[in-house]
């Protein structure tokens, strides 16, 4: 130490050692700059504009490569502004102004889980593997009897970007619909495609997504829906179909009487 | 080809950046989420360590050794390599737009990363290399060779993560341990493992 404090500064040697570095600072920013004016690209304003505004939880319930994928099909018009349910209306007004595209007033929608089944169904064998509802239905098609229930592997909780759906203690998904912003990514996620969209004001919903005919479900579930059809029958408003063993609910005429949760034998008709 | 064989079986295997080395964790461990994006990063990785060894070997051996300032090394591998990493992106970006939406994202990442650093610093390590390959002289072929394998070996240790990262994510797992401490965990069994190369060596 007490050598180098002494030593005399060898200022030929300081003075290269700052010539090479600030050359090469020069030099390489010379190159990049060069680099970035040979490979300059016209960026689209539009679609950071749209970007900006889109709510970017890239949840991917659209159908694109998250927020950015999105906003580029947008700014093209291949996509639908009604495709992104997270955003908020007034963001997605604003986005429309820029886009030029016109706005479609949708009613705000919520996810439903239509099974109530879980340990009520009955089970084809004893699962032992991988958590995930992929996994389960890779075995024989999951291990409950009956083919269009919830498994409860919980895959559609791990894809929730908000934790608006959990498995319930009955071994059933299920939706909070306080939270839930149908953004649809537990949709496209469960492979038993027992999770759909309806009015997020629904009164009620069918908490069953069984086809079967009324032995093959008794057989199976214990809280299956057994197409009796009284549902529809008792329905005031007419609201009420059977199609395939199951109600369909026309929730422009139902009035939310509760006539059909009182008188399902089944009770699988819940309310909202 | 004694020498090419013997470039392979060390960079990849012997002194896996990754798993013997210890260097390039943050990339290992940030993104080997998926297999698909962690295949992106190694391949960017190979990419830049191939040209940095092209450009920082003769930088060292034509430029500073002559002038007796080996001592810069450090800095002027930084300057080369940051510089390169941004020119490289923005050459992608300009004509293969969809390599820059597979590698793009990943090539910002590896400016600062240590494996790049790192081979740069090996190769330019005579005494060391010529030990490890078993040659006895050294040109600019067997370290841009060096290089190439060394990103190699990484994309191999990457890709195997991230297959493990995605099994082990499906099993029960003790909530303690779940996510990144499994993973550390997993990381030294893999290190483990690929020591023994070392002792075969």
């Amino acid at each position: 130490m007490i050598y180098l404090m002494n030593a005399p500064i060898q200022w030929g040697k300081v003075g290269m050692v700052l010539g090479i570095i600030a050359g090469l600072a020069v030099l390489f920013g010379l190159l990049i700059l060069i680099v970035t004016k040979v490979c300059h690209i016209e960026e689209d304003e539009k679609v950071a504009a749209i970007l900006e505004h889109l709510a970017g939880a890239n949840c991917g319930g659209c159908g694109h490569s998250g927020c950015a994928g999105f906003a580029e099909c947008l700014a093209c018009g291949k996509a639908c502004i009604s495709d992104c349910k997270v955003t908020s209306d007034e963001e997605k007004q604003i986005i429309c102004q820029i886009a030029g595209i016109e706005m479609s007033n949708d009613e705000p929608t919520v996810s439903v889980v239509r099974c109530s089944g879980g340990n009520e169904a009955v089970d084809k064998f004893d699962y032992v593997g991988y958590e995930d509802c992929l996994s389960q239905t890779v075995i024989m098609g999951g291990d409950k009897l009956c083919t269009f229930s919830c498994l409860g592997g919980g895959s559609c909780s791990n894809v929730c970007p908000i934790g608006a759906i959990k498995v319930n203690d009955n071994g059933v998904a299920f939706v909070d619909k306080t939270i839930c912003t149908s953004c649809g990514a537990c949709i496209n996620k469960c492979p038993r495609m027992v999770i759909e969209r309806i009015p997020a004001k629904a009164p009620i919903y069918v908490a069953c997504n069984s086809k079967c005919k009324a032995k093959e479900v008794m057989n199976s579930c214990k809280v299956g829906c057994i197409g009796c059809g009284l549902c529809a029958r008792s329905c005031p408003n007419g609201a009420i179909t059977m199609v395939d063993n199951l109600p369909v609910i026309d929730y422009d005429k139902c009035t939310g009487c509760m006539t059909c949760v009182n008188k399902c034998p089944r009770h699988i008709i819940k309310v909202h | 080809m004694g020498t090419f064989l013997m470039i392979i079986i060390s960079a990849v295997f012997i002194n896996n950046f990754i798993l013997v080395q210890f260097l390039g964790i943050c990339p290992f461990l940030g993104v080997s989420k998926q297999t698909n994006n962690a295949f992106g990063m190694g391949m960017a990785v190979t990419l830049v360590m191939t040209i940095t060894c092209l450009i920082t070997y003769p930088i060292y051996e034509y430029v500073l050794t002559p002038l007796g300032l080996q001592y810069l090394e450090i800095i002027v591998f930084i300057f080369v390599i940051a510089s390169l990493v941004q020119m490289i992106e923005r050459a992608i970006k300009k004509f293969s737009p969809s390599l820059y939406n597979a590698m793009g994202v990943y090539l910002p990442l590896i400016t600062t990363n240590c494996a790049v650093l790192g081979v740069a610093e090996l190769v330019i390590d005579k005494a060391q290399i010529m030990s490890l390959l078993g040659i006895k002289a050294m040109n600019l072929g067997v370290a841009v060779g060096y290089g190439f394998f060394a990103g190699l070996g990484f994309t191999l240790a990457i890709v195997l993560m991230s297959g493990l990262r995605i099994k082990i994510d499906k099993l029960n797992i003790n909530p303690s341990l779940k996510g990144f401490p499994i993973t550390m965990i997993a990381a030294s069994f893999m290190a483990m493992a690929f020591y023994v190369f070392n002792l075969i060596a």
